[in-house]
């Protein structure tokens, strides 16, 4: 049973409306730096939007979801009250304030520093304090999301965990833990310059640290598309879960596997080791363990409700799938994006073969096309099936939902795919402006023409989406049927205990971090002359 | 269930996983820091430990390239954005009388009327790092060569604080003319950053400097020299990557322009 509805539409409203106007900035983007558009004469302009588009996507959107969905999570699943539902509010006002003030800097072009902070460029200390006024709030929703575990274990001992809610807390400490390295970068690097207390930086050791929240990062938001893979799709499509074992050891692995990882980022670095590169290399291609049992297990369920629906054949009950229901075709879709964006994946954490790759545009579409695709797709997902519940409307437009599914799965595909081949072309990417008159980057123009293209038809889907949840608001109400989980095939009776709790997790996760970002830290931390001038950015020269 | 202990030989969840780890990370660190290294000659070299320390990022002994490499370094002045910000009267007063010297070619307010550049109004980390270069010989040049040896670090304060506190120049303007696509934008195929976005119009960066209403020839004459590697006091190398690749009659275009500019320094013009 829900009942803190309104902390969790906060929570989802915050979220798709800054969604929406960063989604805007994004396609603003990609229109002026294309063959359309004139040059906009300050290169300033365009870094002051992607500074503001990044950090509104990367921090604020994905938290805010991440949030509201386990707050949900822990009602529904648990089936109690929320412990704590006044320091989820007050995290809640921590995150927005946060945000707004991260945003006043960066609006006023004080803090063109790209969400991923690149010291030494240093921007105004509002920015930062903003961010980590984000952080501190998301930090609060982990403590939350413990207590509330906590607490129903107390209450019910021996039981298994639902595993939407394993899920959760598996999403909200690996957060807690990757979170860490940024916050370092935040406050003991960059914070002492941008308040004025130092004017050198020690930039490589910010690579390193911020290559640390980097990666994992992205594992933290791919957690609630996760979660509706294993808890949600099978029983939208009328089906059952093909293994609740399967589902609690991939996200078991995420929290392992997440953090020992991010130096991939680095490969091009000369401050970080070749060894210490391939050994996250590795631990990167571990990744795909859980990527692939996850892919196996779902494919599975879907199939047990086709069957059920009398699918009958080796391939043949694919068509006897529900295709007209939304989340059937979100779950196909979201598949379709992991598969080319994960392949794509392969490429970036293979030392030779990223060379090739290696900051181009390849690289900006890889990242659209596995968050702002395959991840996104299941938050609309989540939002779709959680509106009823939340704003007890009697139904919801599947032919509109279905529309935008569609739109945004055309859209990303068009976006990220000629993005992908301008980066084998060689184009790089942060940059503002290509002259498309030249020879050598001519063959280039049509790729980013077609991703302008395919940006408008995503900014076309998410105002569809937005649409689509206000009018529901407004839709006559009903007394929503309770709200469940997807059923396993075998309901768990008795989980082993490392599977029923994180310690063993966490401590794997704390101990790869250690090996594997202990040295190169240790080393750059005694390192003497690491430190570089900073570079302010934006105010008075 | 309860019964049932995490941290047991007995739970085989327990022994796999922890065991799994430290094999995969056991054998990822033997390849990445002893097999892989062991296959690279630049990497093999000296002992097992050696060779270790290496692929941690960590060398016993760091490259020792050829001399020519290792020469003196383009300049040895660490400039900060807050270099010189705050300065008191006494000091622009002491830079004052030692600009005595500088009036022969700089001009009495630091407004030159031979082919020298103006200093008036030029940012104070420009003005004292080339004197330093010049008192060190990093940059080349007979008369500031000598100029700057009897010169003390203060008194090269002195003169930055000076020129930084005297009124800009009043160049006229020769009629407004459009920013040379140098200047805006740059040449990206060429690796030509903008000039404007160190130089002011798009950006400022430490130890630039301002170049509205400078003499054309000088500006000229110092991207010929930055392109022949006769002048190289800059610090990554920036002006002469930039120069070497800019044709004869591009560098007279930006230096024309430049010089047909009214002197706005710090003012965020964009061109």
């Amino acid at each position: 049973m829900l009942h803190s509805k309104k902390l969790v539409l906060a929570h989802f409203w915050v979220a798709f409306s800054a969604f929406a106007i960063a989604i805007l900035l994004g396609e603003w983007q990609m229109f002026v730096r294309s063959p359309l558009s004139h040059w906009i004469g300050n290169p300033e302009l365009y870094y002051r939007s992607v500074t503001a588009h990044g950090t509104v996507m990367a921090y604020v959107f994905p938290t805010l979801i991440a949030m509201g969905f386990g707050y949900a999570i822990t009602e529904i699943s648990l089936g109690q009250r929320m412990v704590g539902r006044r320091w989820a509010w007050a995290a809640f006002w921590i995150l927005v304030s946060g945000a707004l003030m991260a945003s006043a800097p960066v609006v006023a072009g004080r803090a063109s520093v790209l969400y991923t902070f690149y010291p030494p460029m240093i921007g105004s200390v509002f920015y930062y304090l903003g961010v980590v006024l984000v952080v501190v709030g998301s930090w609060i929703w982990v403590a939350l999301m413990s207590v509330n575990l906590w607490t129903w274990k107390k209450a019910n001992p021996g039981k298994p965990v639902p595993l939407a809610m394993f899920g959760n807390v598996a999403g909200a400490y690996l957060w807690a833990w990757t979170a860490v390295g940024a916050a370092s970068e935040i406050l003991f690097l960059i914070l002492p310059v941008a308040l004025g207390f130092k004017t050198t930086i020690d930039a490589g050791l910010s690579r390193v640290l911020f290559s640390w929240t980097l990666h994992a990062i992205v594992y933290f938001w791919l957690m609630p598309t996760y979660i509706a893979f294993y808890t949600i799709v099978p029983r939208a499509i009328g089906g059952r879960l093909y293994s609740d074992t399967m589902g609690r050891v991939a996200f078991a692995l995420f929290l392992v596997f997440s953090m020992p990882i991010g130096l991939h980022h680095l490969f091009a670095d000369p401050q970080v080791g070749a060894g210490f590169k391939f050994i996250h290399a590795v631990f990167t291609a571990m990744v795909s363990i859980p990527t692939f049992l996850t892919v196996f297990t779902i494919v599975a369920s879907v199939e047990i409700a086709a069957r059920l629906r009398g699918g009958k054949g080796a391939f043949g009950w694919v068509k006897a799938l529900p295709w007209d229901n939304p989340t059937m075709l979100a779950v196909a879709f979201s598949f379709i994006m992991l598969g080319f964006g994960g392949a794509g994946g392969l490429i970036n954490m293979s030392m030779q073969m990223n060379e090739t790759i290696h900051n181009t545009q390849w690289v900006t579409g890889h990242f659209h096309l596995i968050f702002g695709g395959a991840i996104v797709i299941m938050y609309f997902v989540i939002a779709y099936e959680l509106w009823p519940q939340l704003t007890q409307c009697a139904s919801m437009p599947h032919r509109l939902m279905r529309w935008q599914l569609w739109l945004w799965f055309i859209g990303m595909m068009v976006l990220t795919v000629p993005w992908h081949f301008v980066g084998l072309l060689g184009m790089p990417r942060r940059m503002a402006y290509y002259d498309y008159t030249h020879p050598d980057i001519q063959p280039q123009a049509w790729g980013v023409v077609a991703s302008v293209i395919g940006g408008a038809i995503l900014v076309a889907s998410a105002f569809l989406f937005i649409w689509i949840l206000a009018r529901s608001h407004r839709a006559p109400k009903v007394t929503p049927v309770r709200y469940r989980f997807a059923a396993a095939v075998h309901e768990p009776v008795h989980v082993p205990v490392a599977l029923n709790g994180f310690t063993l997790w966490v401590a794997l996760m704390i101990g790869l971090t250690v090996t594997n970002y202990g040295v190169p830290i240790y080393q750059l931390v005694m390192n003497p002359m690491s430190s570089v001038p900073a570079v302010p950015i934006g105010g008075t020269r | 269930m309860s019964a049932e202990r995490l941290v047991s030989w007995r739970n085989r969840w327990f022994v796999w996983s922890v065991g799994v780890v430290i094999v995969l990370t056991v054998a990822s660190l033997l390849i990445g820091f002893v097999w892989l290294p062991s296959a690279q000659k630049d990497m093999s070299s000296g002992s097992l430990w050696d060779m270790i320390c290496r692929a941690a990022g960590a060398p016993t002994t760091w490259y020792q390239g050829p001399a020519a490499l290792a020469s003196r370094p383009a300049t040895d002045v660490v400039l900060t954005p807050d270099f010189l910000q705050r300065v008191d009267a006494t000091e622009i007063g002491r830079g004052a009388t030692l600009a005595m010297q500088c009036v022969m070619c700089h001009g009495a307010r630091g407004m030159s009327e031979a082919a020298s550049p103006n200093l008036a109004g030029q940012y104070p980390d420009v003005v004292y790092k080339q004197l330093r270069d010049y008192r060190s010989g990093q940059r080349s040049n007979v008369v500031m060569q000598a100029m700057s040896q009897g010169l003390s670090d203060q008194d090269m304060r002195d003169l930055a604080a000076y020129y930084a506190f005297l009124p800009q120049a009043n160049v006229v303007a020769h009629g407004a003319t459009e920013a040379p696509q140098l200047v805006r934008v740059g040449d990206p195929m060429r690796n030509i950053a903008p000039c404007a976005s160190c130089h002011g119009g798009i950006g400022r960066k430490v130890g630039s400097p301002w170049l509205e209403g400078a003499p054309a020839q000088y500006l000229q004459t110092q991207l010929q020299m930055f392109a022949a590697g006769t002048r190289r006091n800059d610090i990554n190398g920036q002006m002469r990557n930039v120069a070497r690749h800019m044709t004869p009659e591009e560098m007279l275009v930006v230096a024309t322009y430049y010089s047909d500019q009214p002197a706005l320094a710090g003012a965020q013009k964009l061109p």
